[in-house]
């Protein structure tokens, strides 16, 4: 939207570049926008978990644990820092 | 009252605990304790969950993870190796891995997040922590003595136990509503039963941990703990400040020992003037001391003309202490 009350400069090549950065670089950007907000949170769960009701467990029984988990570890670590797909929306 | 009268009046006190700043003698009053008592003819169990335990020094004898190793008649001592429990630990978590999967090696990944977790700085603690549920539950013996850490640790040791506690409270509830949601699914979709949830069985085996042994430490009617502290004043300082952070915590204050007297005796000969000035600040404390804890003090320890080491010495403190 702020493009459109700017002054048009450059004429036919800078629509030109436009398309070319929409077509291409556009969904890249705001990946990693969105993979740098995703990030964000997962560092905030992490140092300020107990704000959200979740303290990180204590190293000693956390181990108890990580035999269920272990199958889940690599997927987990990826939902973590993955883009938001259609399924969360609907959900 | 005395020390005796605690132990005859309160035969249900059976979890005693003897804390104070590190050097005044912690470790000797609890090793003479459990020898008085085991000499009463009671199975006594004293143990160190001091990473830097010198129950092998006071008894002379290696018992360092060892387990519970016979002192005299009725009396056992112990030393948790944390390292050694820790290591046996991450191996049973190893092969639990490869059991639960299949697996013949376990995932890099998740091996060297075994590894980095055993380096956090409270895995010790934890580790101890856990050892001392494994020896009361068993309950094998009249009395447990902790021949506890110096006084931040214990303090670490005993709030620990509380956001523990709290935390594992918030995370089975977390839980339990996925297994209720878990359950609504299965409806939905007609399942008949729906599947254990070992993790679920595993946060309250650990609740249940955590809660037997803060309840141990805190319990009124059968913990007893005792102040250890020597006539100086910022001992006395530290030791009132420290009382009141144990009572914050719950810890039911049985009394307090007075260690490293001199004794009066000494003043009747020539003396030098270093001496004289020693008994003399010794006198003024003394005196604050009783002003201010009065009849909690239990006993007045007198200052042995050598450390106390080996059996015979610790019967000459136990006759001092107890008769």
């Amino acid at each position: 939207m702020a493009e459109q009350d700017k002054p048009k400069k450059g004429g036919i090549f800078q629509v030109f570049k436009d398309i070319v950065y929409g077509m291409s670089s556009h969904e890249m950007t705001r990946h990693a926008v969105r993979s740098r907000a995703s990030m964000e949170h997962l560092f905030i769960l992490i140092t300020m978990g107990d704000l959200l009701g979740v303290p990180i467990l204590p190293p000693y029984y956390s181990l108890r644990l990580l035999p269920y988990v272990t199958p889940q570890i690599s997927t987990w670590k990826r939902r973590m820092l993955r883009e938001r797909d259609i399924t969360d929306t609907i959900g | 009252m005395s020390l005796r009268d605690v132990f005859e009046r309160h035969p249900e006190r059976r979890y005693i605990m003897f804390g104070g700043k590190g050097g005044l003698g912690k470790t000797t009053l609890s090793a003479t304790c459990a020898y008085w008592l085991a000499r009463q003819g009671k199975r006594v169990l004293l143990f160190s969950v001091d990473p830097q335990a010198s129950l092998s020094d006071i008894f002379q004898k290696d018992i360092f993870g060892k387990g519970a190793v016979p002192i005299i008649d009725n009396l056992w001592a112990q030393e948790i190796d944390a390292d050694k429990r820790i290591q046996d630990y991450q191996n049973e978590i190893r092969q639990k891995i490869l059991d639960m999967y299949g697996f013949d090696k376990v995932p890099e990944e998740i091996d060297s997040y075994i590894a980095s977790a055993s380096a956090e700085p409270a895995m010790e603690e934890s580790a101890i922590f856990d050892a001392v549920v494994d020896i009361i539950v068993k309950g094998d013996y009249d009395y447990y003595i902790y021949d506890l850490v110096p006084l931040g640790h214990a303090l670490y040791y005993l709030s620990m136990a509380k956001v523990y506690d709290e935390w594992i409270n918030k995370i089975t509830k977390l839980r339990e509503e996925m297994g209720q949601y878990d359950r609504v699914a299965a409806t939905l979709r007609r399942q008949e039963k729906v599947e254990e949830d070992k993790i679920l069985e595993e946060l309250q085996y650990i609740k249940h941990r955590i809660n037997t042994s803060s309840q141990i430490l805190t319990d009124k009617r059968r913990a007893a703990f005792f102040f250890v502290l020597v006539p100086e004043e910022m001992i006395i300082l530290d030791t009132r400040k420290a009382a009141e952070l144990f009572a914050r915590f719950d810890v039911p204050i049985s009394g307090y020992v007075v260690n490293r007297v001199l004794p009066q005796e000494l003043r009747a000969g020539k003396i030098p003037t270093y001496l004289k000035n020693r008994i003399n600040m010794q006198e003024k404390y003394l005196g604050d001391i009783r002003s201010t804890l009065g009849n909690q003090v239990l006993a007045y320890v007198p200052e042995m003309e050598r450390d106390i080491t080996g059996l015979p010495m610790i019967e000459r403190l136990a006759e001092k202490l107890f008769n």
